[in-house]
């Protein structure tokens, strides 16, 4: 083995991090930038089911607090894309790939945001879960990624207790109201379950990841703290869960669930759910339609700035 | 495809009195452009009180296959710390 | 229930407020559109500064007339007839052009119009424009260097450019068609007449923009409640929820 290979292993045996600089195996980059990416274009993607109801927000402050939360996800985005870039690859291939359909971006995203609860779902749920697994993160054995993710959590902190808050007035609101909040979280359930991904004996890019320690904890660890967290808050807000079988066991100390629609879940990812065309048809023609912006800053650039140190 | 945005280092004082610290990058056209957008990006919550953006090309690092030649040498130096040298109990203030 | 506003300070004061609103939701439209990820969280950065200052100025008028009304009241549950905002703050997101000219129009107007209410002797307005002159002294810079990035690019930025100039140009002469109520709570208006012209023809002139002349196009005051056809539209959007469930706490 090569001083190299001995260094980089010795980084992770120690629970070391990996800096930009340091030697890393071909797979282990590759594995990151892939995860990293993704998870970048989730932050980005991830703002337009939110920005379907900005205009529609129903106060001055579930407004302000609701693009507060959209910009911070645009803000992560960049934070992730930063992180990513310190790998090797730059924004601009990452967004070509991902208007190529290369880069995937997580599923939750490409359900439809249909009632003001589901504001509070996606907050509270889609948030909740993300919260879960960036926890967990912040421990992962790339340096740069690690830092983003400390830096992500703490300002993502407001984020699930903005959504919960919404789906307290909601269920605790007018009858129609309720009856949202109740719709809203029987089409946000599963999805959210599934966002932490396969089962950990059908995930294929887990083992390798877990190994490198650039996951911390297996999807389904993850998941299931998010489903027992979660369920007594469902139950604090009169809300029913969407699942005859989630009951409390005793034996396991946890929360039990139906098995999932892996069907509908595969079927999303690969580029049939409700909005996936949407979704990226609206992030193209952004970028698509803003290339002459783009241009006009190079171009002032180049006029008015001969270096730039 | 385009190209010409640059991606700038940012670096936030938290207080002054404190060291500026990397917070992470931005891209920008301009240097106008990426001091506000290491404002708008990483400033959001009240972080700082001042702000650097540097291009991240402009950056020079120690190249990995040198790292030993720069940092090994100073490992064996131990008198360059204060835990090096025994002082009798008693004396004060050193 | 139909809102009406009273008092003269109530009436200057809404005003400024729709105005702000109406801005800040034009921008809001701006939120996962903008030409990059930096400059989409700028523009969300104005957004929120102005429907911030909106929240606050509705506060203010609520104050004044003292019915019991709340900010998001103000906001909610007027009629199209019943706001105030400069027809210019309504015109849409055609094109970045568009959204960059018109803030920065805005700008330059809402600079000078707070810099006088720095003395104001309404409750709690002279306080508000300081922390409000602050955000706009960073908003203007940020409409103005893009001003210049458009007219100084491209061939096809500074014509952009050039033909949002022209169009919201249309919209500039009713800001200044003071009434009474203007004439009483801002202490010169024809000094911000006189620096809205001088800093938008310096600019336009180094953005190599074409300065357009300023006509008197037919059409009633925003003064009176009347508007462009966009509002309409913009507040059938906004109001929507407190309006379809009138009973609802959100």
């Amino acid at each position: 083995m090569d001083k190299y290979q001995a260094a980089f292993d010795a980084i992770i045996e120690k629970d070391d991090r990996v800096e930009p600089r340091d030697w890393m195996p071909d797979d282990y980059r590759n594995n990151l930038i892939r995860q990293i990416s993704q998870h970048a274009h989730s932050e980005v993607i991830g703002m337009q089911p939110e920005g379907n109801w900005l205009l529609r927000a129903p106060s001055l402050r579930s407004k302000q607090v609701l693009l507060a939360k959209i910009q911070d996800e645009g803000g992560h985005g960049l934070y992730l894309y930063s992180v990513a870039e310190t790998l090797g690859v730059s924004r601009e291939e990452m967004i070509d790939q991902l208007h190529e359909g290369k880069a995937k971006y997580s599923s939750i995203f490409n359900y439809p945001a249909l009632n003001w609860a589901d504001i509070g779902a996606i907050g509270w749920l889609v948030d909740g879960a993300a919260i879960v697994n960036q926890v967990s993160l912040q421990r992962t054995s790339y340096g740069p990624y690690s830092r983003g993710m400390i830096r992500i959590c703490k300002e993502e902190s407001f984020h699930q207790r903005q959504g919960y808050e919404i789906m307290l007035h909601m269920a605790k609101g007018t009858p129609e109201q309720k009856e949202m909040a109740q719709d809203a979280l029987n089409r946000f359930w599963f999805p959210s379950l599934m966002m932490f991904g396969p089962h950990d004996a059908d995930s294929a890019h887990s083992s390798k990841a877990m190994q490198w320690k650039i996951k911390r904890e297996s999807n389904d660890t993850l998941r299931q703290k998010f489903i027992d967290k979660t369920v007594p808050q469902a139950e604090f807000l009169g809300l029913t869960v969407p699942d005859p079988n989630c009951k409390w066991n005793e034996e396991t100390g946890h929360y039990d669930h139906s098995p999932f629609d892996w069907d509908e879940f595969w079927a999303v990812v690969n580029g049939n759910g409700p909005c996936n065309k949407e979704r990226l048809d609206h992030h193209k023609k952004a970028h698509n339609d803003n290339a002459w912006v783009r241009e006009a800053a190079v171009a002032y650039a180049k006029k008015t700035e001969s270096t730039l140190v | 495809m385009e190209s010409g945005d640059k991606v700038w280092e940012v670096f936030i004082q938290k207080k002054s009195g404190l060291p500026f610290k990397h917070a992470g990058s931005v891209h920008a056209y301009d240097k106008k452009m990426a001091i506000q957008n290491a404002r708008d990006s990483y400033t959001r919550r009240g972080e700082g009180r001042a702000l650097w953006v540097v291009p991240a090309e402009a950056i020079i690092s120690v190249p990995l296959d040198e790292a030993d030649a720069y940092f090994n040498p100073s490992e064996d130096k131990i008198y360059r710390h204060p835990t090096f040298y025994d002082i009798p109990d008693g004396v004060e203030n050193l | 229930m139909r809102i009406t506003i009273d008092n003269d300070a109530a009436k200057f004061v809404v005003r400024l407020a729709d105005t702000e609103m109406i801005l800040g939701q034009r921008l809001c439209e701006m939120c996962s559109n903008g030409p990059f990820l930096e400059e989409d969280i700028a523009l969300s950065n104005v957004a929120l500064d102005l429907i911030g200052r909106a929240e606050q100025l509705y506060k203010i008028v609520s104050e004044i007339e003292n019915k019991g009304l709340s900010a998001d009241d103000y906001a909610y549950r007027r009629n199209e007839r019943e706001y105030f905002c400069l027809k210019l703050v309504e015109q849409p997101n055609t094109d970045f052009a568009w959204t960059i000219t018109r803030s920065y129009l805005h700008d330059v107007y809402a600079n000078e119009v707070f810099k006088q209410l720095l003395k104001s002797d309404i409750p709690n307005l002279a306080g508000l424009s300081e922390k409000v002159l602050i955000e706009i002294r960073y908003n203007l810079t940020h409409a103005r260097d893009w001003m210049l990035r458009l007219g100084i690019g491209t061939e096809e930025s500074n014509s952009r450019v050039q033909g949002a100039v022209d169009q919201m140009f249309r919209y500039v002469p009713e800001i200044f068609h003071w009434d009474v109520v203007d004439n009483k709570y801002l202490s010169d208006t024809a000094a911000i007449e006189k620096s809205w012209k001088s800093e938008v023809s310096a600019l336009l002139k180094e953005a190599n923009i074409k300065e357009p002349e300023l006509m008197d196009v037919v059409m009633r005051d925003y003064r009176e409640g009347f508007h462009s056809e966009f509002l309409g539209h913009i507040l059938t959007e906004m109001q929507f929820l407190p309006r379809a469930y009138p009973d609802a706490k959100w």
